[in-house]
């Protein structure tokens, strides 16, 4: 195996976009100015990390600068103690109720309306003969024309019929209307509004809708069957641009705990604990590191998406891409610098001894007491050491299925599960230590 | 009662509400400042909100159906018919609505005619309608809320709701004390008590009675009862700013300064977001020069450079030759530039000599003395006029009474000095504003024995820093308040005195018609430091300097006729 001073460097030279491994700082920093150069807020937190890790690399360690700044930024929270009632939120309102009465009461006109509407909508452009003529009868026979013969003047904007101003029909409620008051709703339009699952055509047809491919409507016909459309649309607004987000939304929330459980896991072997070995904590961090690679691949594919620049989409786009980009530097990139495999020994060691001690400690007090006993109760039974045979005892049956457990969690890299098995293993190690001191006295 | 907090959690909870996916926030311009006070644009953006837009903006119409739409306004009538128009042909998929204050039922029921296609999942009132400035520190934002010497009625009733507001955000009930002798404080205590009864119900379902602690206290007083504060050069930090630099929403524009980089153009001061402004802003100017020499001595050790670092002018250089040092903190270069200007400001325009005099005038008594240093300096050339009419508007109101009064003979000298027309109209707007005739309190101590011989000692002893003595008048209201030996005649409860004077207030709203100042929000945070359990929020139509005061002096005094300045016949 490698020093872990060299496991620090190959981790260091990685690319965090490609995983390629440049082997110098130089050489990944030229990689990614050339292959990844949009990547200029990555770059820039990546050069400041080479920059530190350069300089632990030759022991020109500026560790002890960063803390002067640290106390000297450092809030003293004490300052505002006074503030520091837990606050809950302020009073609030709700009139949501209110609305959706006063909308639905409005609305339930407009829906049997539309509904009716619908129903006819349906049943015209469903099996609609292309012959003219004899689509002119099968619309007629959906829905009969009002008689014109009494009426002179166009209901809508009041002008005479005449040669020029003929009499036209709504194909949806029968009345009577001029050309010029006429709104043309495209058949194919019309198709998907009844049928949802006939594929949408959310853009508006490029052709002029005109009475050969349109349905001819009134005014207020085609608000109502406009404004089903646009209900719906928006119920379907499910576009690449939304998968897309959430999918990247979908790893934040998979980092996010991944991230505290290496906090944790790092902290813990800061602290000289044996729960997680430095294995595991850099498969956590690979881990992370796939993560960050799959947000940043999604969020670029985000901004790469078509919009005129200057829209809202594009700003939309560009914010999506700002954010993640935020959150990969400021979350995921700036995890804790591992110890390396020397520090934790010398930690562990210390950690040892101390227990060491205190066990010395507790023995010789307990000696102590039992010569005091001795003394008063005179002379007794010699003591005899009971070596017995220890392979049997269900303790350590019980502690070696344990340690398999962790063997399969730590494997399939669940560490929740490492920590509660860990503590399991250590009180029955415990248990049994107490057992056999029993046993000796 | 954090008032920082009480917006970020309504703000926060906006953003949850609404579930995950893409989020749009619509405000309009007052809104946007009272996001922007609590939250920088990143945070905003990690809670998903990728969009900041306008109401009143006429950007065209787009299909964003795949969006979710936060709304958050104030309910005034021309953003309901706005947001009205927004539902008709709504551009996101769905809306949710949050009123900054009490929305009627009409109004209600007209976005609800327009909600065709039934995109609003949620209408609410939240009561986030103030500028959170600092944890204990409000503002409205308003220069020059007395117009002729009473109310702008659009003020009046935008202070009403604010304050209502402020109470339901922290969850507060309060009885509420003016100031007797002001017309425009009895007036906006009248409006707010009405608000409080209309809003009564709400108030008992979601405040519960809390008779273990006296009842809060909103008092509401009158800048024209302490004209002196805002008049003062300021040596702590925050306050320091906003004298010499001007800080608008927590920023502050240095786009002025000569060769100033352009990350620095406009700069951030918030002590949610910036760790050193928030352990600095009550700091001395002094203090904070020394922490900075000390982060730069650090560096170059380590430089083994054999640069001395000794003034201002040294470090603002060693930073700009030390990239790392740039490159560790932007927050430090930041406050370093900041710094820098202030300390070139203090000796261009002699600002220590200037800021010595007002301490004095303000403080003690010697009216010979004093008027012969105000010629001095008046006859100086690198003070600034600005600081010539600031000095002659301290005598006028410190010695208005005094036998030997030269105020005409200064207003010449101002005049011959070359003094804009506006500053020395500024000098009679503000006897006028706040004179003897218009104080309730004994604003200079003449009258109390006590703060005489207190005065007498200063004298005679020397003071500790002569650039420090002053504290502000609202120090002596709180401290008697506190000890509920604040006088029901000069402040009286409104509805009667129901037991709640002679009990001392832990929870205390003060709220200045006129501006508040740094200089009373530091008191204020000492007062709060000191006696343990009382709390007191400070809230001001806006927080002044000397300049926007000057403009808030005008306002009052338009279109009134001079009737305690006649004898000033030569402007
Ligand atoms: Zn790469
Ligand atoms: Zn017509
Ligand atoms: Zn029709």
């Amino acid at each position: 195996m490698a020093t872990a001073n060299d496991d620090e460097i190959l981790e260091g030279f990685l690319c965090p976009i490609c995983k390629a491994d440049l082997k110098s700082a130089s050489q990944l920093t030229s990689h990614f100015e050339s292959l990844h150069s949009e990547e200029q807020d990555v770059l820039r937190s990546l050069k400041e990390i080479f920059g530190k890790a350069k300089k632990i690399i030759l022991n020109n360690d500026d560790s002890d600068l960063k803390e002067t700044f640290d106390r000297a930024l450092k809030f003293s929270y004490q300052e505002h103690r006074y503030l520091d009632e837990e606050q809950s939120i302020g009073v609030s309102r709700s009139s949501t109720d209110y609305l959706k009465g006063v909308r639905s009461a409005r609305l339930e006109r407009y829906a049997t309306e539309t509904n009716k509407l619908l129903i006819r909508l349906d049943k015209l452009v469903c099996n609609m003969p292309s012959d003219p003529n004899q689509r002119k009868l099968h619309e007629q026979e959906v829905v009969p024309w009002l008689d014109g013969s009494s009426v002179k003047l166009c209901p809508n904007c009041a002008k005479t019929f005449n040669l020029t101003r003929r009499k036209h029909h709504c194909r949806l409620c029968g009345s009577i209307l001029c050309h010029d008051c006429s709104l043309f709703l495209d058949i194919n339009v019309a198709r998907a509004i009844v049928d949802p699952s006939v594929a949408q055509t959310s853009n508006p047809p490029d052709h002029e809708t005109s009475e050969k491919n349109g349905l001819r409507l009134c005014e207020h016909c085609y608000n109502l069957i406009e404004l089903r459309k646009q209900v719906q649309e928006s119920r379907n607004a499910k576009t690449v641009l939304v998968t897309a987000y959430e999918q990247m939304r979908s790893l934040m929330d998979k980092a996010r705990p991944d991230v505290v459980m290496y906090e944790k896991m790092c902290q813990s072997l800061f602290d000289g604990e044996t729960t997680y070995n430095l294995t595991d904590v850099n498969k956590m961090r690979g881990r992370i590191g796939k993560l960050a690679e799959g947000i940043d691949l999604l969020s670029k594919q985000i901004i790469a998406f078509p919009a005129e620049p200057g829209t809202r989409q594009a700003r939309l786009q560009t914010a999506i891409r700002q954010a993640a980009a935020h959150y990969i530097k400021e979350d995921l990139l700036s995890l804790r610098k591992l110890p390396t495999e020397a520090q934790i020994e010398e930690v562990r060691r210390q950690r040892y001894e101390r227990a060491e001690k205190q066990i010395q400690m507790e023995r010789e007090r307990m000696e102590r007491q039992r010569d005091r006993m001795e003394e008063m109760a005179g002379p007794s039974v010699s003591r005899v050491e009971s070596n017995q045979d220890d392979d049997d005892n269900p303790l350590l049956e019980q502690m070696n299925i344990i340690r398999e457990y962790i063997k399969e969690a730590r494997k399939e890299m669940k560490f929740e599960e490492v920590a509660i098995l860990e503590t399991n293993l250590k009180e029955l190690k415990k248990e049994y230590q107490l057992q056999k001191l029993c046993n000796k006295s | 009662m954090n008032v920082i907090q009480a917006v970020k959690l309504y703000i926060t909870r906006m953003t949850e509400e609404s579930g995950p996916g893409m989020k749009v926030i619509l405000m309009d311009k007052e809104t946007t400042s009272i996001v922007s006070m609590v939250f920088s644009q990143s945070e905003i953006l990690q809670k998903e909100v990728y969009l900041f837009e306008r109401i009143d903006s006429h950007s065209k119409w787009d299909n964003m159906k795949h969006m979710k739409c936060i709304v958050f306004v104030r309910p005034t009538s021309e953003n309901i018919s706005l947001l009205s128009r927004e539902l008709r042909y709504p551009k996101y998929g769905v809306y949710f609505i949050y009123f900054s204050n009490v929305i009627s039922k009409a109004d209600i029921k007209t976005l609800a005619e327009c909600d065709e296609q039934e995109t609003v999942r949620e209408v609410q009132e939240v009561f986030a309608d103030y500028l959170a400035v600092d944890r204990h520190l409000f503002s409205f934002n308003i220069v020059g809320c007395l117009q002729g010497r009473s109310w702008n009625p659009h003020h009046l009733q935008r202070c009403a709701q604010g304050l209502l507001a402020l109470l339901l955000s922290v969850k507060r009930r309060a009885v509420v004390r003016y100031e007797a002798a002001s017309e425009p404080c009895a007036r906006l205590a009248e409006r707010v008590r009405d608000l409080l009864r209309r809003e009564a119900v709400l108030i008992d379902n979601n405040i519960p009675f809390n008779g273990e602690i006296p009842t809060p206290q909103l008092l509401i007083i009158d800048r024209r009862d302490d004209p002196v504060t805002p008049l003062l050069n300021q040596w702590t930090y925050q306050a320091m700013v906003h004298e010499l630099l001007t800080i608008n929403n927590n920023r502050v524009s240095l786009a002025h300064l000569p060769d100033v980089h352009k990350d620095f153009k406009e700069v951030v001061l918030s002590s949610e977001q910036d760790e050193f402004y928030a352990k600095n802003l009550y700091s001395n100017f002094g203090e904070i020069g020394q922490t900075m020499k000390s982060l730069m001595d650090e560096f170059q050790k380590k430089a083994k450079s054999h640069q001395k670092v000794e003034s201002i002018a040294d470090m603002k250089n060693f930073v700009e030759t030390y990239p790392l040092f740039k490159k560790m903190s932007g927050t430090v270069t930041k406050h370093v530039t900041v710094v820098g200007e202030l300390s070139a400001s203090v000796t261009r325009h002699n600002l220590l000599e200037v800021s010595e005099l007002e301490q004095e005038i303000a403080c003690q008594s010697d009216h010979s003395k004093h008027l012969q240093r105000l010629k001095n300096l008046l006859s100086n050339e690198a003070v600034r006029h600005h600081d010539a009419a600031k000095l002659v508007a301290l005598y006028a109101l410190r010695y208005e009474k005094h036998a030997s009064n030269a105020l005409p003979s200064l207003i010449e000298a101002l005049k011959t000095r070359g003094v804009p027309e506006h500053l020395v109209k500024a000098v009679v707007n503000l006897l006028e504003y706040g004179g003897a005739h218009a104080r309730q309190s004994d604003l200079f101590g003449l009258q109390d024995a006590v703060k005489i011989t207190k005065r007498l000692f200063k004298g005679l002893s020397g003071v500790e820093n002569i650039y420090t003595q002053h504290t502000p008048l609202l120090k002596d209201t709180l401290e008697d308040l506190i000890k509920g030996k604040l006088r029901e005649n000069l402040y009286p409860t409104l509805g009667g005195d129901d037991g709640a004077y002679g009990r001392r207030p832990q929870d205390i709203f003060v709220f200045i018609v006129g501006g508040a100042t740094y200089e009373e929000a530091q008191c204020v945070h000492q007062i709060n430091q000191t006696y343990p359990g009382v709390r007191i929020v400070l809230g001001g139509t806006t927080i002044h300097n000397s300049t926007s005061f000057f403009e808030e002096v005008k306002a009052a005094m338009q279109g009134v006729h001079r009737t305690h300045t006649r004898h000033i016949r030569n402007v």
